[in-house]
């Protein structure tokens, strides 16, 4: 039980669910720090014949908050379902806390939690059962399971409505009776998939709260998002489009990639405006807030064109670079799927085309 | 183990929590043996209360069939609403996965099903222990076998509107083509030949010659073959479940 050592940190309260475990991960290899938490090597991933994965190398740290950012369709959810142990790649290969997650299923199945993006819950049975239930699936006995049970709801606030049925919670409730379910098998590493999809923002924070929560108790987060404030919260993000990672990095440094700042005009005639800055050498996007200019200095060249631009200005913004704007910077579309501009990308990162 | 029994326990627990479903599992095969026996046998050459006790294992078919193949209707309701996926992402084998789904299936056809046997002494049969014990064995079989089908069939089904059409347009041939209802002994030979690949009639024959101790197939042949077909579709379950969101 040695591998727990990393759980018990003065900040977590999940620490007194993590030595009631079941001794059935004994006999496996045991987790170590030097193993990454998820690795992949030139996974490929075909649909007939659509490539929804073309080669991803990717390497998660332990205790890694580790975010998958992208546009529908960008090979998110295959990915996930991948490493969930739900689909086998085509091609290369994927562990998981280093075991294989096509050769050595059951293993990565004891130690993962995973909340999905549709609801995973009976409905007619209330909170309690609901975990009780899945408390057998982990092997848990009935007193195991209630106990379990009890610490689970108590850890995250569930107690108050533990004996509800689960089609009379709130949004915010049933998203956090599905984390509590992906806590069942006290997992060292969760994965999320597009967790927080239709919750309202207080739902949202409520549920970031108890996920860093996780984290602080030495674990990993895998989580898919297109939310890119979510994003945010990651250690490291990387950006998935048409199955390939086009960037990876902390979130300050994918948004240094891009320069200084972001400079956003609106104007009388934007497709104007666009040709002109074109014709002057930057390097402009468009997008649906108007046109994006991305500076070195932004400070400094906004003056200048405000004054020298033949088109008059309605609106200018400058601001640091969102993920959004990296995003669309690297791949000429915004996160929501829209193309913002049919000319090629400025530059790329990552994996050829 | 564990797994099998969590499958089991999940299932049995939704069931108890939708009452409605419960309840309509119970009354269903009175009124089949009721509606359908007194109709059927009012204008039967054997008279009414002979056909009734003829078309009892019928009865018992049908309600055996019906209810194990549509209980595997949750699972195809699961995977399009995405609770499978919980299921899947357990570490329980797939084969316990399968059975333990065949087995919930089983138990929750044969409750309503040993409800009817309450009615025998009604109908005028009075079977020994012994046979009584032979026909609670021939319904296991045949619901276990039954189950296997829908649970086979039911986890390659993606749409909860396409499997019940899909399930009746296959089950109700079946059982009619299954001597449930009419003597297999007399009907005419291609008709026989037919039957001989359907496994309601080797399961309602089993059940018959339990009850009343006629049997148109071998025994050994309708055990054989209902142990074949029980192998066979929990293996193909076992695949479809093994292949994830991939099936």
């Amino acid at each position: 039980m040695t591998q727990y050592a990393a759980h018990s940190t003065p900040h977590s309260v999940l620490v007194g669910v993590c030595y009631t475990r079941p001794n059935l991960q004994q006999v496996e290899k045991p987790l170590t720090e030097s193993n990454p938490a998820i690795e992949t090597h030139d996974l490929v991933k075909n649909y007939d014949k659509v490539e929804a994965l073309c080669g991803i190398d990717l390497s998660v740290g332990v205790g890694e908050m580790f975010a998958l950012l992208g546009p529908n369709g960008a090979g998110k959810t295959t990915l996930f379902s991948i490493l969930a142990t739900l689909r086998k790649p085509t091609g290369g290969s994927a562990k998981v806390l280093g075991r294989d997650v096509v050769h050595e299923r059951p293993a990565v199945r004891r130690h993962m939690g995973i909340v999905f993006q549709e609801p995973a819950l009976e409905q007619k049975l209330s909170v309690r059962d609901n975990l009780l239930l899945m408390g057998l699936f982990y092997g848990l006995g009935i007193k195991a399971g209630r106990a379990r049970t009890a610490d689970i709801l108590e850890n995250l606030g569930l107690t108050d409505i533990a004996a509800r049925q689960t089609q009379k919670l709130s949004g915010g409730q049933k998203r956090r009776l599905e984390l509590a379910r992906s806590m069942v098998p006290n997992p060292d590493i969760l994965f999320l998939d597009e967790a927080t999809l239709g919750l309202d923002v207080d739902a949202r924070r409520n549920f970031w709260a108890q996920v860093r929560q996780f984290v602080r108790s030495g674990r990993t987060v895998f989580f898919t998002t297109h939310y890119m404030e979510e994003a945010e919260v990651a250690d490291r993000i990387a950006l998935i489009d048409k199955g390939r990672i086009i960037a990876l990095g902390t979130p300050q440094e994918l948004k240094q990639r891009i320069g200084g700042g972001v400079i956003l005009l609106t104007t009388e005639d934007d497709a104007r405006a666009f040709a002109w800055l074109t014709e002057q050498g930057y390097k402009p996007e468009k997008s649906e807030r108007g046109i994006l200019l991305v500076s070195a200095e932004p400070a400094a060249v906004l003056p200048k064109l405000l004054t020298t631009m033949p088109v008059k200005p309605l609106r200018a913004e400058v601001h640091e670079p969102s993920l959004e704007d990296v995003f669309l910077t690297l791949t000429g579309k915004t996160l929501d799927g829209g193309e913002a501009n049919p000319a090629k990308p400025a530059f790329t990162i990552g994996a050829a085309p | 183990m564990r797994g099998l029994l969590a499958v089991i326990a999940l299932d049995l627990k939704r069931l108890w929590s939708d009452r409605v479903r419960l309840i309509v599992g119970l009354i269903q095969p009175l009124l089949y043996l009721f509606v359908l026996g007194s109709g059927l046998g009012a204008n039967s050459r054997m008279g009414g209360g002979k056909y009734l006790a003829y078309i009892y294992p019928g009865v018992l078919g049908l309600s055996l069939l019906f209810t194990s193949v549509f209980a595997a209707m949750l699972i195809v309701f699961d995977r399009q609403v995405g609770f499978l996926k919980a299921i899947l992402v357990a570490p329980v084998p797939r084969p316990a996965i399968a059975i333990g789904k065949i087995l919930s299936g089983a138990l929750q056809a044969l409750v309503p099903a040993v409800v009817l046997l309450v009615f025998l002494p009604l109908l005028g049969i009075h079977p020994g222990l012994l046979r009584f014990l032979g026909l609670l064995c021939a319904m296991t079989v045949a619901a276990v076998t039954f189950s296997a089908l829908g649970v086979a069939t039911a986890a390659r089904f993606k749409s909860t509107t396409v499997f019940p059409i899909i399930g009746n347009a296959v089950l109700l041939p079946m059982f009619f083509l299954s001597g449930a209802l009419y003597p297999l002994a007399n009907v005419p030979h291609w008709l026989k030949i037919l039957a001989h690949f359907d496994p309601v009639a080797y399961a309602v024959d089993l059940m018959r010659g339990a009850l009343l101790g006629t049997l148109f197939f071998p025994l050994w042949l309708s055990i054989g073959v209902l142990a074949g077909f029980i192998v066979v579709l929990t293996w193909l379950a076992t695949r479809v479940f093994a292949s994830g969101e991939d099936a």
